[in-house]
């Protein structure tokens, strides 16, 4: 057992020596996109530790810690989140130095009023699938659409029809749910950490008890709806029954429907039926989550 | 151990995805192109190979601006600096984005242009129009951009000026007022007549000056609003040209079979018509700077003057205090760097008539009617008309500026509130 032993501890001194010089050429100016590229490509898992420690930091401060696997996971997610951001603003940084300026990016994202949506609610397996479904939505289209099935169970003709959408629209529909079911589902599953495991569990819970399970998921779905709400386009804002009904016979914005109904279980209730006009509508919608796409 | 384990293939996962960036996207070359400031969505890139513009307008600061697939994956991004002006352009799968975005004292401002490879299209186009620079109408140069940049700079710079002068010209400047006829035993300026009349010139002057300053920086601003206006059509000019283009385009497809060569005569003639109209434009803007320019040199000058003047103006004031003194036989202090008087003022026999500065105040409660008069009287000043409880009180110009002199009456025992301003 020795040899082992003995290799494991030389792979870790050169480990920590890797480790040293990797900082050192991170602390050095970089001065065109090119070198910024390189330098931050061969540090990435460094840089990763170190934004997600700076998260970590951050939570322990404002009471929002909790030494559990679903903190980790929250802080390394959010620490992957900023070393993105990094890495494909910081090309236009140079001249910098590369370790600084991610402590500046992370420490800009900590100091807006609500840099990330934390909620004990959002922490359970449940709470999570719903944070990343949400989340997702607030940067992705195909999510942004998946969200009618996952909260309702519509699919794309409903989609197209509950929208009052028309022509080339409605077509890119499809095309969205296409490819949220071939990767964007998988891959938001990936991003938040969420085990094939924890998926199954979540299935088999909503089969048993549908009724508790939809409420539970309801009340998660608001908290992360008002929060992500706020990367909507500002001038779209909630409506009365009243303006929704306008804004349907008129035939205008079909974006701000497709964004705000997605976004807002209150304006999808009020305005769930406009988009029938005139045609049997179904009853009022229900949230009945769905966990798989 | 199982949730080490599970950390680390997550960390792994996710450090994976990094890596990958945008080939992490399922989506096409068709599909469009998201557009975020500062983490919200402001609009969509149709990626249609043609060239399309999305400008955004903002009224707070711009901190980052980001490119997403449809399906959320970031695709490039830039930064905002703190004040000015940054560009860069993202290659992606198909077409190149050129994202441009600034910020000014109030709020910011983006363009995204997405650029279509070199196409059928623009092989015409440069073919025919003999384009040889690059594969896009440049819809607002960089050149154009930075100029913006600085034009608002002296926006600001201007209001702030005009702000400061219209404070030093209320009051003593406006000629509303009839003049306060001061007799020679009370007033200090009934002193030694020939400094009075320097003093008066002098005021005169700077008069002048303020209002030529106040001239000069209303043309600057009229020729800041053209040169907006004129950004602002060379933008449209080019969201004319960008959609012209479609058109063409389109027009081109349904005759490809026909009548190609009536195509090709309309895209040359378009073209060369946007592009002369564009030079125009850049024309007009340059000028425009060059005349901006000039006016900014011309008031740092009046601004100057107007400084030198307002030593000059106190210092005499101090000398004719001096000279007030009872011994009259005291010399007058010499003046060597004097300009000599216009003659008209040197032919003046009289005490000029000072416009007199008005203002208002009210009196603490109880105040009687004496001690207001002993007030006003050791103002050498005159009582006007009293409404609503503010009593308006004529005096010659104070000397001091006039925060300090409207502080100096707050501080006066009776005085409950003064106001320059009716
Ligand atoms: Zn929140
Ligand atoms: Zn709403």
């Amino acid at each position: 057992m020795t040899p082992t032993g003995i290799r494991y501890i030389s792979s870790r001194e050169q480990t920590m020596q890797d480790r040293t010089g990797a900082l050192g050429r991170l602390e050095q100016v970089v001065s065109t996109p090119e070198e910024f590229e390189r330098v931050v490509s061969q540090a990435l898992p460094i840089l990763l530790e170190r934004a997600t420690n700076s998260t970590k930091r951050f939570l322990r401060e404002t009471g929002q810690w909790c030494d559990d696997v679903a903190h980790e996971k929250f802080a390394l997610r959010w620490g992957a989140e900023y070393l993105e951001q990094f890495f494909i603003a910081g090309r236009s940084e140079v001249p910098c130095r590369p370790l600084f300026l991610l402590d500046a990016v992370v420490a800009k994202q900590h100091s807006r009023p609500e840099p990330f949506c934390y909620h004990p609610d959002l922490l359970t397996p449940l709470g999570r699938l719903i944070d990343g479904l949400v989340s997702r939505a607030a940067i992705s289209r195909d999510a942004l659409i998946a969200l009618y099935y996952h909260c309702f169970g519509l699919g794309p003709g409903q989609v197209i029809t509950v929208l009052g959408l028309t022509g080339p629209a409605g077509q890119r529909i499809y095309k969205n749910f296409k490819r949220w079911r071939d990767s964007g589902w998988q891959r938001t599953m990936d991003d938040m950490g969420i085990t094939e495991c924890e998926v199954q569990d979540l299935c088999s819970q909503l089969q048993r008890h549908p009724q508790p399970s939809n409420s539970e998921a309801e009340r998660i779905i608001r908290i992360a709806q008002s929060h992500y709400r706020k990367s909507e386009p500002d001038h779209y804002p909630c409506l009365s029954r009243r303006q929704w009904e306008e804004m349907f016979l008129e035939g205008y914005g079909s974006d701000y429907r497709i964004w705000h109904l997605a976004l807002c279980l209150d304006c999808f209730t009020a305005a769930w039926d406009l988009g029938f006009r005139g045609a049997a509508a179904i009853e009022k919608p229900r949230v009945e989550f769905h966990v798989r796409p | 151990m199982e949730r080490e384990q599970d950390l680390t293939d997550y960390r792994d996962r996710l450090l994976n995805a990094v890596k990958a960036g945008a080939r992490r996207s399922a989506c096409g070359t068709s599909d469009s192109i998201q557009v975020f400031v500062n983490q919200r969505r402001v609009g969509l890139l149709d990626g249609k190979g043609v060239e399309a513009t999305l400008q955004v307008q903002t009224d707070v600061r711009i901190d980052s601006v980001q490119l997403r697939s449809e399906d959320g994956v970031l695709l490039g991004g830039l930064s905002a600096p703190e004040y000015g002006f940054r560009t860069s352009r993202i290659p992606l799968m198909r077409d190149t984005i050129e994202l441009r975005v600034q910020n000014y004292a109030q709020g910011g401002s983006v363009s995204a242009i997405s650029i279509p490879a070199p196409s059928f299209f623009h092989r015409v186009r440069r073919g025919l129009v003999g384009v040889a620079d690059s594969a896009a109408p440049r819809p607002v140069t960089f050149a154009g951009s930075g100029m913006r940049a600085i034009a608002f700079a002296q926006v600001l710079l201007a209001v702030a000026l005009v702000g400061l002068v219209a404070d030093r010209t209320t009051g003593w400047m406006t000629p509303a007022h009839p003049p306060l006829s001061v007799t020679q035993t009370e007033a200090p300026w009934a002193a030694p007549l020939a400094e009075v009349m320097k003093l008066e010139q002098q005021l005169v002057e700077l008069s002048r000056m303020q209002a030529k300053a106040v001239d000069t920086i209303q043309t600057q601003q009229q020729g800041m609003a053209q040169l907006q206006r004129t950004m602002a059509k060379l933008s449209s000019t080019q969201e004319t040209v960008a959609s012209s283009v479609l058109t063409v385009k389109q027009e081109m497809e349904q005759r490809r079979k026909g009548a190609g060569r009536d195509a090709d005569r309309m895209t040359r003639v378009l073209m060369s018509k946007a592009q002369s109209e564009q030079e125009q434009l850049e024309a007009e803007i340059h000028s425009l700077t060059v005349a901006n320019d000039q006016l900014s040199r011309e008031r740092a000058q009046l601004e100057q003057s107007n400084l030198e003047l307002k030593k000059r103006l106190k210092s005499t004031g101090m000398e004719v205090s001096k000279a007030t003194v009872p011994d009259r036989e005291k010399p007058v202090v010499a003046q060597q760097s004097e300009p000599a008087s216009p003659p008209q003022m040197a032919e003046a026999r009289t005490v000029p008539q000072q416009p007199p500065f008005l203002f208002w105040v009210t009196f603490s409660e109880g105040t009687n009617q004496d001690s207001i008069d002993q007030w006003v009287h050791d103002m050498h000043g005159r009582k006007g008309a009293l409404s609503e409880g503010w009593q308006a009180v004529e005096i010659v110009p104070p000397t001091e500026p006039m925060e300090r002199f409207l502080d100096q009456i707050k501080q006066t025992k009776i005085v409950k509130a003064v106001r320059i301003s009716r």
